[in-house]
C-alpha cells in the first residue's frame, strides 16, 4: 500500500465538545449549513449509557474515493500522500460527488454553486503543520498517521454507526468507546 | 426528504421516453409484413425523438451549478458514469439526427441499431443515479424503473406514428408495461423494507408517502383505462404525469447512508 494519510479518531477521549469542526470553520469559514467536519452523537441501540459518545469525522481520505471516481470533469485528484483534494475552480456543480459519497463528505455550496469538501489542511500539512481539527482538539482525540506504515493496534475501521464501504477503503480509523465500568453494590 | 431535482425529472423522463419511441418503432418495423407502411420509420417520429432529448438535455443543463462547464462533462470516460451518459445520449441524439435526414437510416438495421444504442444510454444513465451513497439505489433498479419509463412512455409517444395496422400491438405493450411497472413500483418499497437500516428508512420514506401512493393509484388508472384497439388522446399526458411524479420520488425520498451515522447500519 502506497502512502495513506488518515485521521486516527479516539472515541475513547472524544467528549462531543465540536472544537474540531469549529476549528474548521475558523479556517475555512464555510456558508452557514455546511460543515466539512461534523461531530456525530452516538445512539442509544449502539452506546446505551448515560455517558455519551461521539464519531468525529471529516473526509476519510478514501484508498479508492468514489468522488473522485464518479467527478465527470476531473474536479478531485489524490495526492501523493493520499490526500483527496478538491478543485473547486474545476467543479461544475453536477453534485455527482455529493450523492455518491456515503460518509456525505462532499457538501454542494449553495452560494458557489459548486461541491467541497475537507482537505486535511494540506497547506498546513506541507508546512510541517497538523490540520486545524487535529491542532485544536483539547482531549488529543483526534490525530493523523500514515496508516500504510502505522502500528494501529486496536483500531478499527468500520466501528458501529459507521457505514461499511470496502471497496472505498476509507483511510480513518477509530479507538472504540469505552465501556463504563458497573459498580454493584455488595448484597453478601 | 432531499431536493426533487426538476431538471433530472425532466431529462430522465423525456430521455427515456424518446428511447421507448425509437425501440417500440424499431419491434413493430421488425414484425410489420412489408404490406403496412413500415419499412421505413415515420420521419415524425425521429424528429420527435430527437425533440425529446435535445430538450431533456436542455432542462439536464439546469441542475449544473456552472452550465458553461457542460461540455467538460465529457472528460472523466474512464470512470464516470456521467461523462458515459453523456456520451450514450449524444451518441443516440446523432443517430436519430441523421435518421432523420437520411430515409436510408430509418429503415429496419438501422432503426434497430438506434433503438438498441437508446436502451444502452438509458442503462448507462441508470449507472449514474446508482450512487454508493444511497443503498437503495446502489443496485440494479434505477435501470428496472428507467427502462420503465421508456417501455411506458414509449407505445404512447410511437402510437401517433403507427399505421392503423399497429395500434392493437402498441396497446397491447402498453398495458403490459403499466402492469409491471405497477408491480415492481408496489413491491420494491416492501422490498426494501428487509434490508439493512437506510434502505428500510427509505422503504418507510415510500410507503408513507401520500405522492407514492398518489403515483400507484394513477398508475393502476392508466392501466385500468387502456383499453381498446387505439391510443386515446390524453394517455400520453395522463403518463407523463404518472412518470413525472414517480421520477420525482425517485429523487426526493431514498436516504442518503450519511444520514444515519452514528446509527445501526
Amino acid at each position: 500500500m502506497k502512502k495513506q494519510l488518515g485521521f486516527l479518531v479516539d472515541t475513547e477521549k472524544c467528549i462531543g465538545c465540536f472544537t474540531c469542526a469549529m476549528a474548521c470553520k475558523n479556517v475555512y469559514h464555510q456558508q452557514k449549513g455546511i460543515v466539512w467536519r461534523q461531530v456525530h452523537p452516538m445512539g442509544e441501540s449502539i452506546y446505551p449509557h448515560r455517558e455519551r459518545a461521539w464519531l468525529s469525522l471529516a473526509c476519510n481520505h478514501c484508498e479508492n474515493p468514489v468522488c473522485l471516481e464518479q467527478c465527470p470533469v476531473k474536479a478531485y485528484t489524490k495526492r501523493e500522500d493520499g490526500i483527496v483534494v478538491h478543485d473547486q475552480d474545476a467543479c461544475i456543480g453536477c453534485g455527482n460527488c455529493v450523492r455518491s459519497c456515503p460518509y456525505g463528505a462532499p457538501r454542494m455550496n449553495p452560494v458557489e454553486k459548486r461541491a467541497e469538501k475537507c482537505s486535511m489542511c494540506w497547506q498546513r500539512i506541507d508546512a510541517g503543520l497538523d490540520p486545524a481539527c487535529v491542532h485544536s482538539c483539547p482531549v488529543g482525540a483526534l490525530s493523523i498517521a500514515d496508516i500504510s506504515t502505522a502500528r494501529l493496534d486496536g483500531w478499527v475501521q468500520y466501528p458501529a454507526g459507521y457505514p461499511e464501504s470496502r471497496r472505498l477503503n476509507p483511510s480513518t480509523r477509530f479507538k472504540a468507546p469505552r465501556q463504563p465500568r458497573e459498580v454493584r453494590r455488595n448484597d453478601a | 426528504m432531499n431536493s426533487m431535482e426538476l431538471p433530472l425529472v425532466i431529462f430522465t423522463v423525456l430521455s427515456q421516453g424518446a428511447v421507448g419511441l425509437v425501440a417500440l418503432t424499431a419491434a413493430r418495423q421488425w414484425a410489420s409484413d412489408g404490406g403496412s407502411g413500415m419499412a421505413q420509420a415515420p420521419r415524425t417520429a425521429w424528429l420527435t425523438a430527437v425533440a425529446l432529448l435535445a430538450l431533456g438535455a436542455f432542462a439536464a443543463m439546469f441542475h449544473l451549478g456552472h452550465m458553461g462547464g457542460a461540455v467538460r462533462t465529457l472528460a472523466n470516460l474512464e470512470s464516470a458514469w456521467l461523462s458515459r451518459e453523456g456520451l450514450a445520449l449524444g451518441a443516440t441524439g446523432a443517430l436519430l439526427l441523421a435518421g432523420y435526414l437520411s430515409p436510408g437510416l430509418r429503415a429496419r438495421g438501422a432503426t434497430t441499431v438506434a433503438a438498441v444504442l437508446g436502451v444502452t444510454a438509458v442503462l448507462v444513465t441508470s449507472m449514474t443515479y446508482a450512487p454508493a451513497g444511497f443503498p437503495a439505489l446502489n443496485n440494479a433498479l434505477p435501470g428496472v424503473f428507467f427502462l420503465l419509463t421508456a417501455a411506458v412512455l414509449g407505445p404512447a409517444l410511437a402510437a401517433p406514428f403507427l399505421p392503423d395496422a399497429h395500434q392493437p400491438a402498441a396497446m397491447r405493450a402498453l398495458r403490459a408495461a403499466l402492469l409491471v411497472s405497477l408491480v415492481i413500483n408496489l413491491v420494491v418499497p416492501c422490498v426494501w423494507l428487509s434490508g439493512g437500516t437506510v434502505m428500510r428508512l427509505t422503504g418507510e420514506a415510500f410507503l408513507t408517502a401520500p405522492l407514492y401512493w398518489l403515483r400507484l393509484a394513477l398508475l393502476g388508472a392508466s392501466y385500468a383505462l387502456a383499453r381498446g384497439g387505439r391510443m386515446p388522446a390524453w394517455m400520453l399526458p395522463l403518463l407523463a404525469a404518472q412518470e413525472l411524479l414517480g421520477r420525482a420520488l425517485f429523487f426526493m425520498l431514498p436516504v442518503h447512508a450519511s444520514v444515519n451515522i452514528g446509527n445501526p447500519f
